[in-house]
């Protein structure tokens, strides 16, 4: 099932490829929706209630004998709802690009398809190498995508996303290539994996807990600059911007949606259970780094001028929370932050798509240019205001949920003095400074939405007016049809399930959070066991006996 | 409705309850108590879909009313149910749905649980009868007064109204702290939503955002408080928290009393009640809010969001209690006295009778948290309920002036309104709204005013630091008030009769709030051209008595809101006289929740409570008080008489002008408004503005400088390599392919 789900989009995308230029479309369409089919029977086959264990499990082995190559693939409920997050907006990407792209669809349309089976495979890897090549392959699509569809500056903006991100990701390489060095050469052979040469993460995982503190650091250092970087955590996120400005709509849709998130993902999957003596250890100082980037990026985007700007430095500061309630090392931050990838996937995603279609109108994303377009475009304005107060984190909408476990994880953690508190490395003072950052945020997406949205109308010359009818300029006539002023019948049907699923997530997130109790408190095992013993190797052992009785 | 009643709870019941059951000791509530706030979010819905299919008619406030209306019938049904038309024995929880519920181990405190679950007491419905009650007349007084938006924004403004109403309830009536958070916001969302009603106007925009702002800024103290609550108790429902916070114990069973939690978590929740209730320093929010449609005032700036603080800090009070320095109460009870005096001295100076009401409203909201601060939640509670109606009365006859004066509100502009052709009622419902307010003798704004103000002589200064002050500064305030409310009516209401139109008359009519009852179809053309239009057609802005303007009396609903309003807030006195032994009705609802203050007998000791009789001039403060609050009442209205109507010939003028030379600068300060707004401007706004500019250009240079630095130094190196950069995604995809398929070599090689 795993596998079948992760070959529909690279057969889509050489069905794109190889198919005529007027097919793509249709072709690159119908491969989406079956690979968000494909998602969709993945999640209902999965058993969200043992949503700790990694199932589905299948395994192919490309070397035979010790130290051969295999691909494991497997998955738990963490990462089974990433991937119906990459599933969900994989339809709306090639939906919501009918119009935007009009030049080579095929190469566009090929490689957009092709984007979201490494992004899947990195959800779905139960050993590194598949893990590793996964990842590293995200960035081959997303770079074509930027460097051929982007905007004036795409040539500098898709380098500098890719050595960016590259240069990180080969330091996290070089640390999980030191555990499977460690595991094969440094440790017994106990015939479950170690002492010889595997990938398998949990054999890897249980070796690299046996390395020295220091070791653990630098293979903690090691793995953080690249998550870090793709996260992207403050003070490596200056790629980010670049790469949303110039990155088409649908590029920086899937970049916040789900690349991003393949950071965070690699945070918890890996730092946390891999390295846990050095995350306790550091946690604080990651911590400091994330209050620091959420107000410092949220205060740079109130001073913005182009609205993808803005909300690409948004998605800096929302993911400081992110990673923030990841390193409160407690249930409740744990969760949230994975509540967070999910709902920072669905509302900034949906934000792209709505100043996509600002874009694909007036060509501009300034706000010197824009204003007041909720009297032209009401339905789109009530899109905008939707997705933005999510964004802030309104209750009821999805984007609250998370963000307040998130600041309530952080508080909690180290908060001894009381019966709801747990142990951890943060504290009152990290949830407290970083919850002004719920100030911030407020400040930038109001005065955003104030100044685009609502206000005196104001459109770029040659645009809109007092006739009112379509934008049939020299500059729309290449695209297909001329859009009308208003959204049309498919950008509204883009947008509708991201904001229904906004709303469900707000009002009835238990469904997300009853499944994630297990798994997160699996992954918080080795964390809580290196805490609270004084002999760390015991506890360890006690907690591998509890996890195998689970 | 009992069809629904039936049918909803079996839909809703589907759901199990969940393994975290309430606290055993509150029984539980009758489930279609649910109803109270999905009937108001169903009309919000209706309404949405109203403007999806684009209906040009009522229709949305024919829905938004029956639905309040019945909103306020199922409150009314589960009021009499659970024991009224007095007080409810007890507290009982009705689950709605499961909301937030997210567990780490099975020892107390160790699981997030937050439901869709109402928390039904007397305190939660007495303000709910007068939310839903007020909300459903003001919805009918609303399908009048905004009908110039009909097929325009008329679906939207009705959509945001009801969805209001649903968070409202759901912040009162919640029972627990993350569902009274999904309110506090939520009312704020509404809030910001319906202040920015006209969206095209920048001044709307920028007060929306104002009010959301500094809302925000006391949502985090509202969410520090919850953390800290939690991590304290290990929950955030009402029902354990209370019963914890009665024994005076934390979730572990230690003492409360003398820890930091006892002062730190009312402090918190002080900073949230001063956020929404407009109180110093962040009252700044709430006359800006003005901009939004007036019925949006007086629902939600006047009479029910931002008594949302107010109720917060009734709710919480057995934890303000806990703290034996009374540290947050001492602060509640100054912060209240001050803003009530600085927004009566703004309030004064004021032309914009709107804006009078407004700082009116901050500064009765000052009395309220006065009256928590000094120990009588009754106090505040009633006030609350008094000022609700008499403010609705006020705004909505204030609506009724804009309305018919095509959005005139300037007292030199207006005079004798009260006596021209159909404008009988609003003068009337006018007159009893200012007797309230000015605490004229017997009304019900002058016993809920009392009841506060004699506290503040009863409270000993040793349990709350400078009580009897607080009272003096709350007496002086009262004459500011019966001044300035009696120089609205004397200069628009009565005297010689004379207006000027507004600056609305002429425009397209569906401009503004309200345009001058011209008929529909006059203003079809673009909105931005009608207002450039109007510009051009009228340098002035005014036309001197109107010559081709014609006053547009009230109609039927308008002015049969209006008398029901009136009538219901002297019948609001009434309530003070059942219910003695507990200082009235209101007082026999408080007196019958958690928001009951045991005395300070039972708080302090025998000692204390002999002391606590107090004193004011050396007589009972409970007896001295009618008397001298009615005369302090009748001195101002007295003045107002002798300054704003004795002698008047013409609007404009009145003989206070006069009075002005000798004041110097300090009535131009006052009108603008102590330079607050500039100072924060200053003094916050600008900072941050400039610090954010510094960020980012760190950002630019420092941050991403080095990065391209280090990018830069290979470029050496890279010259040699050149030939195989050669921008050929293929080449890039094959040479990593490549890399990858080596060191997999490698390490298998090694193996």
């Amino acid at each position: 099932m795993l596998l079948a789900t992760l070959l529909i989009p690279v057969v889509a995308a050489l069905a794109v490829a190889a198919a005529p230029a007027d097919q793509a479309r249709r072709i690159a369409g119908a491969g989406s929706l079956a690979f968000f089919g494909a998602t969709l029977i993945l999640g209902a086959m999965f058993d969200w209630s043992r949503s700790a264990e990694f199932q589905m499990a299948s395994w192919f082995a490309l070397s035979a004998g010790e130290g051969g190559v295999t691909v494991g693939l497997a998955v738990d409920g963490v990462s089974t709802m990433l991937i119906l997050l990459t599933g969900l907006l994989a339809p709306l990407c090639v939906f919501g690009s009918f119009t935007a792209v009009s030049d080579r669809p095929r190469t566009f349309f090929a490689w957009l398809i092709a984007l979201q089976a490494p992004m899947a495979g990195v959800f779905m890897a139960r050993d590194i190498i598949t893990f590793y090549f996964c990842f590293e392959f995200t960035l081959i699509p997303m770079f074509v995508l930027i460097a051929l569809f982007g905007s004036s500056n795409r040539r500098a903006a898709s380098v500098k996303f890719f050595l960016y991100t590259f240069t990180g990701s080969m330091m996290t390489l070089a640390g999980l290539v030191y555990i499977v060095w460690f595991n094969a050469t440094r440790l017994a052979p106990d015939g479950a994996g170690a002492g010889a040469w595997t990938f398998a993460i949990d054999t890897l995982m249980r070796a690299s807990r046996s390395m020295s503190g220091s070791e653990q650091a630098w293979v903690l250092l090691a793995m953080m600059a690249g998550f870090a970087v793709k996260t992207p955590l403050f003070p490596v996120h200056t790629w980010l911007p670049l790469a949303h400005t110039e990155a088409p709509t649908a590029g920086s849709v899937v970049l916040a949606g789900v690349l991003l998130k393949l950071g965070t993902y690699g945070l918890y999957r890996f730092v946390l259970p891999f390295v846990p003596e050095a995350v306790v250890a550091w946690a604080p100082l990651i911590g400091v780094i994330c209050v620091i980037g959420i107000l410092y990026a949220g205060l740079i985007c109130w001073v913005q001028r182009d609205v993808k700007k803005l909300v690409a430095y948004s998605s800096v500061s929302h993911l400081g929370f992110c990673v923030l309630g990841l390193f409160a090392l407690n249930a409740v931050g744990s969760a949230g932050s994975v509540l967070y990838m999910i709902n920072h996937g669905l509302s900034t995603g949906a934000l792209f798509f709505c100043i996509g279609m600002i874009y694909e109108r007036y060509h501009t994303r300034s706000m010197q240019e824009l204003g007041g377009l909720a009297a032209r475009m009401p339905v789109w304005a009530f899109f905008m205001v939707f997705f933005t107060l999510s964004s802030v984190g309104l209750p009821g909408l999805n984007g609250f949920i998370g963000e307040i476990m998130c600041l309530m994880g952080a508080f909690q953690s180290g908060a001894t003095w009381g019966v709801g508190g747990t142990s951890g490395p943060l504290g009152p003072w990290f949830g407290g400074v970083a919850a002004t950052g719920m100030i911030v945020s407020a400040i930038y997406l109001l005065y955003m939405v104030g100044k685009v949205v609502f206000g005196p109308l104001k459109e770029p010359h040659g645009h809109g007016g007092a006739h009112g009818h379509g934008h049939g300029h020299a500059k729309d006539a290449g695209a297909h049809g001329a859009l009308p002023v208003d959204l049309s019948k498919r950008e509204i049907a883009v947008l509708t399930p991201l904001a229904a699923l906004c709303l469900v997530l707000g009002l009835y997130p238990v469904i997300a959070l009853r499944p994630l109790e297990a798994p997160v408190a699996a992954n918080l095992a080795a964390v809580e066991a290196v805490r609270s013993v004084v002999a760390p190797a015991e506890a360890l052992a006690g907690v591998e006996a509890e996890g195998a009785g689970r | 409705m009992d069809a629904i009643a039936t049918i909803l709870p079996t839909f809703l019941a589907a759901e199990p309850a969940g393994a975290h059951a309430p606290g055993a000791q509150v029984g539980s509530g009758p489930p279609w108590a649910i109803l109270i706030p999905l009937l108001p979010l169903l009309a919000s819905a209706l309404c949405g879909v109203c403007a999806m299919l684009r209906v040009k008619s009522k229709a949305p406030a024919f829905i938004v009313v029956a639905m309040l209306g019945a909103s306020f019938l199922a409150t009314a049904a589960v009021w009499l149910q659970g024991g009224g038309p007095g007080p409810m024995a007890g507290a009982s929880v009705a689950h709605g749905w499961d909301w937030i519920q997210f567990a780490w181990g099975d020892g107390p405190g160790q699981a997030l649980i937050a439901n869709f679950s109402l928390y039904l007491d007397s305190l939660t419905l007495l303000w709910m009868l007068f939310v839903t009650g007020l909300a459903t007349l003001i919805a009918l007084y609303a399908s009048e007064y905004m009908s110039h938006d009909v097929g325009q924004g008329y679906n939207r403004f009705f959509a945001y109204f009801a969805l209001f109403v649903f968070a409202m309830s759901c912040l009162v009536m919640g029972d627990n702290l993350l569902m009274l958070f999904l309110g506090w916001e939520g009312v704020g969302l509404c809030s910001y939503l319906l202040i920015g009603y006209f969206y095209k106007k920048p001044s709307a925009v920028a007060a929306a955002k104002k009010a959301f702002i500094v809302n925000r800024i006391g949502d985090l103290g509202l969410v520090l408080g919850v953390f800290t609550t939690f991590v304290t108790f290990g929950t955030i429902e009402y029902a354990p928290l209370f019963e914890m916070v009665g024994a005076g114990v934390d979730g572990s069973g230690h003492a409360l009393h003398g820890s930091w939690q006892a002062t730190w978590i009312p402090i918190f929740f002080m900073i949230g009640a001063f956020g929404k209730s407009a109180q110093l320093p962040l009252y700044v929010w709430l006359p800006d809010a003005m901009e939004g449609p007036t019925p949006v005032s007086a629902l939600i700036h006047a009479a029910t969001m931002v008594t949302a603080g107010v109720y917060l800090i009734a709710r919480m009070y057995p934890i303000f209690l806990l703290d034996d320095a009374h540290t947050a109460l001492t602060i509640v009870a100054w912060t209240g006295a001050l803003t009530a005096l600085l927004a009566a001295t703004i309030g004064m100076a004021q032309f914009d009778i709107k804006r009078i009401m407004a700082y009116s409203t901050v500064s009765q909201l000052g009395y309220m948290f006065a009256g928590l601060g000094v120990l009588t939640t009754t106090g505040a509670a009633f006030h609350v309920f008094t000022h609700a109606f008499f403010k609705a009365t006020l705004f909505l006859c204030c609506g009724a002036v804009m309305h018919g004066f095509a959005g005139q509100l300037d007292l030199r502009k207006l005079s004798g309104v009260a006596f021209m052709k159909g404008w009988g009622v609003v003068g009337v419902a006018m007159l009893v709204g200012c007797l309230n307010l000015a605490g004229f003798p017997f009304t019900a704004g002058y016993f809920s005013k009392d009841m506060i103000l004699a506290e503040t002589f009863v409270t000993p200064g040793s349990v709350i630091g400078g009580a009897s002050m607080v009272g003096w500064i709350l007496l002086l305030t009262a004459g500011l008030t019966a001044y300035y409310t009696f120089r609205v009516f004397f200069r628009v209401f009565v005297g010689p009769q004379m207006y000027e139109p507004g600056e609305e008359h002429g425009h397209a009519p569906h401009r503004h709030d309200h345009g001058p009852g011209h008929p529909p179809g006059h203003g079809e053309h673009d909105l931005a051209d009608a207002r450039d239009q109007a510009q051009k057609d009228e340098p002035g802005g005014a036309h001197p008595h109107g010559h081709d303007f014609h006053p547009h009396a009230p109609g039927l609903a308008i002015n049969a809101v209006l008398a029901i309003l009136a009538v219901a807030s002297v019948l609001a006195a009434l309530t003070y006289f059942i219910h003695k032994p507990d200082h009235g009705w209101v007082g026999a609802m408080v007196h019958h929740s958690t928001a009951h203050f045991g005395g300070l007998d039972a708080h302090h000791g025998d000692e204390a409570a002999h002391a606590s009789h107090g004193s004011f001039l050396g007589l009972d403060p409970h007896k001295a008080m009618y008397y001298v609050s009615a005369v302090i009442g009748m001195v101002g209205i007295f003045v107002a008489w002798l300054l704003h109507y004795r002698g008047r010939t013409g609007a404009a003028v009145a003989p206070a002008d006069r009075l002005l030379g000798a004041l110097g600068p300090i009535p131009r300060w006052a009108q603008q408004k102590w330079f607050v707004d500039e100072l924060y401007d200053f003094v916050i706004v600008k900072p941050l503005w400039a610090l954010s500019n510094v960020f980012h250009v760190i950002d630019k240079l420092i941050v991403d400088g080095l990065v391209n630095l280090a990018g830069l130094t290979p470029r050496g190196l890279g010259a040699g390599l050149r030939p195989s950069q050669n921008g050929l995604l293929h080449s890039y995809a094959a040479g990593m392919a490549g890399g990858i398929v080596f060191i997999l070599l490698v390490v298998w090689a090694v193996s």
